[in-house]
């Protein structure tokens, strides 16, 4: 059977984020999925949570007020224990793929994929089988 | 007040010449003299707006074109003229090509042609200098409108992507009450994108309009911005307090006026804080001969101190809420600067926010 994994979606966009929580369900291999429109919330929620031998696949936009998605990856590496950090594949979503963000991005490893938005279900089943 | 004098540096080895020459032109110009290239130079470096050098070629220790060779990568600003009593092609080649200069002129200089001389350089040297400035602020327009490129196509893209995705789902669903959410978050997402738009409009209004300077009348123009938000309708909850204290006429542009309380205004009624019970907006006009002092304040969400300066920035949100273009306050400053204004802020997180804007009278 294929593996199934958590799900962390942070969009400040109302829309995307109930569009993305309805494609990842739709892709059956999601154990639970968690919505948050403030990356700092989600930040929170990924310290509170005990480590769970399953993981989380974490999708996160770039272009967001108050906390970025690079400000978000930034204060998880340094606010995320090491052993817990692994725990968690981080994507990032973008509505227009910037040759300076893409650079950006490739310069954290822990960064899987970078995601062209909308979110379509073939492009997460895709990251999943690659995993 | 009289127009300062054009400032020339003449460098020449021999003293009579430099007396000579000073003595003809010190009456329609500015003239430094020095008795050497080392000496040319200091003066150079001391008077950065020295715009006309005179050189000549054969000196002791270093030559004219020697010396405007050097001096042309460190100040390539003022125009260089040779002159010269031994008129030899080696040394007119040497000087066009290594020491780019202007004119060569041949000793014993005539008055007539040494004045034509710099007048055509002045000419040159006026349109380099313009050119050069013209340029540089081209070379910030272009990155400025790269940076607005980029985030006008993220920020409109935004919104549209996440309507297809919603259509995409209303195609497939049955379950009416989903349908009815989405429509609720399209709209949204639709009123953003339409909202982006209306201010890219304005900004580009703002930038390209000429000022209409006439007398302003407060109270009719803020009726017109309460019925223009539709603020019975749209915050009923919301008391609207309006003020018009007007002395004396007041003129200024009233479209910009326009731009800054409308936005200032709607800001006011969009971040309320939903759990208080009193909600309020007030606005105050105080205008008389000096100026006028407005006063947009509300008891709403409030604004952290930290983002008091970014919030005038273009495509800053200061809130994750969906509605904010991150161009409104971006206007108003722009808008403000035009009418050579100032806005001040108070805020406290939780508590409301009250904007002062200074208009001087026009």
């Amino acid at each position: 059977m294929d593996k199934a994994y958590h799900f962390i979606l942070i969009d400040d966009s109302k829309l995307d984020g109930f569009i993305g929580e309805k494609v990842i369900h739709n892709t059956g291999r999601s154990l639970s999925v968690q919505v948050f429109t403030d990356a700092s919330l989600a930040l929170e929620f990924i310290k509170q949570r005990p480590v769970d031998e399953k993981k989380t696949i974490v999708l996160v936009d770039i272009l967001m007020p108050l906390m970025t998605g690079f400000d978000f990856i930034e204060a998880f590496l340094k606010d995320v224990p090491a052993d817990k950090q692994d725990n968690y594949i981080i994507n990032l979503l973008s509505s227009s793929i910037n040759e300076s963000d893409l650079i950006k991005s490739q310069s954290y490893p822990c960064v899987n994929t970078f995601l062209s938005k909308p979110i379509k279900k073939e492009m997460l089943v895709e990251i999943l089988d690659k995993l | 007040m009289m127009e300062e004098k054009l400032k020339i540096l003449y460098v020449d080895d021999e003293e009579n010449n430099l007396i000579g020459f000073k003595a003809a032109f010190r009456m329609d110009y500015n003239v430094l003299t020095a008795a050497s290239a080392k000496e040319g130079l200091s003066l150079i470096e001391e008077h950065p707006d020295i715009k006309i050098i005179f050189c000549d070629q054969r000196m002791p220790e270093t030559t004219g074109v020697e010396f405007f060779e050097e001096i042309s990568q460190r100040f390539p600003e003022p125009i260089r003229m040779l002159l010269t009593g031994y008129v030899d092609i080696q040394s007119v080649v040497a000087a066009i090509n290594r020491g780019h200069v202007f004119r060569y002129l041949t000793k014993p200089w005539r008055e007539p042609d040494v004045k034509s001389a710099i007048e055509e350089g002045y000419k040159f040297y006026v349109t380099n200098t313009t050119l050069a400035a013209r340029n540089k602020e081209l070379q910030i327009a272009n990155a400025e409108l790269d940076k607005f490129a980029y985030s006008v196509t993220h920020d409109l893209r935004g919104p549209i992507t996440g309507l297809i995705g919603a259509i995409e789902i209303i195609k497939e669903s049955e379950d009416l009450a989903e349908i009815k959410h989405l429509a609720e978050l399209m709209e949204e997402s639709a009123q953003r994108a339409n909202a982006l738009i209306y201010n890219i409009h304005q900004h580009y209004n703002l930038n390209r309009g000429i000022l209409t300077i006439a007398p302003i009348d407060f109270e009719g123009l803020l009726e017109e911005l309460i019925a223009l938000n539709q603020v019975k309708k749209n915050y009923p909850a919301v008391k609207l307090e309006m003020e018009v204290i007007q002395q004396d006429v007041f003129r200024s542009d009233r479209t910009m006026l326009q731009l800054i309380i409308n936005n200032l205004l709607s800001n006011a009624l969009k971040y309320q804080r939903r759990e208080e019970p009193n909600k309020f907006v007030s606005i105050s006009v105080k205008a008389g001969k000096d100026g006028a002092i407005i006063e947009v304040k509300d008891n709403g969400i409030g604004i952290a101190e930290k983002y008091f300066q970014s919030i005038f920035q273009m495509f800053f949100r200061a809130n994750s809420d969906e509605a904010g273009s991150g161009f409104g306050l971006y206007n108003v400053k722009d808008a403000i600067n035009k009418l050579n204004g100032d806005i001040n802020i108070a805020s406290d997180v939780g508590s409301g926010t009250t904007f002062t804007v200074s208009i001087p009278q026009k």
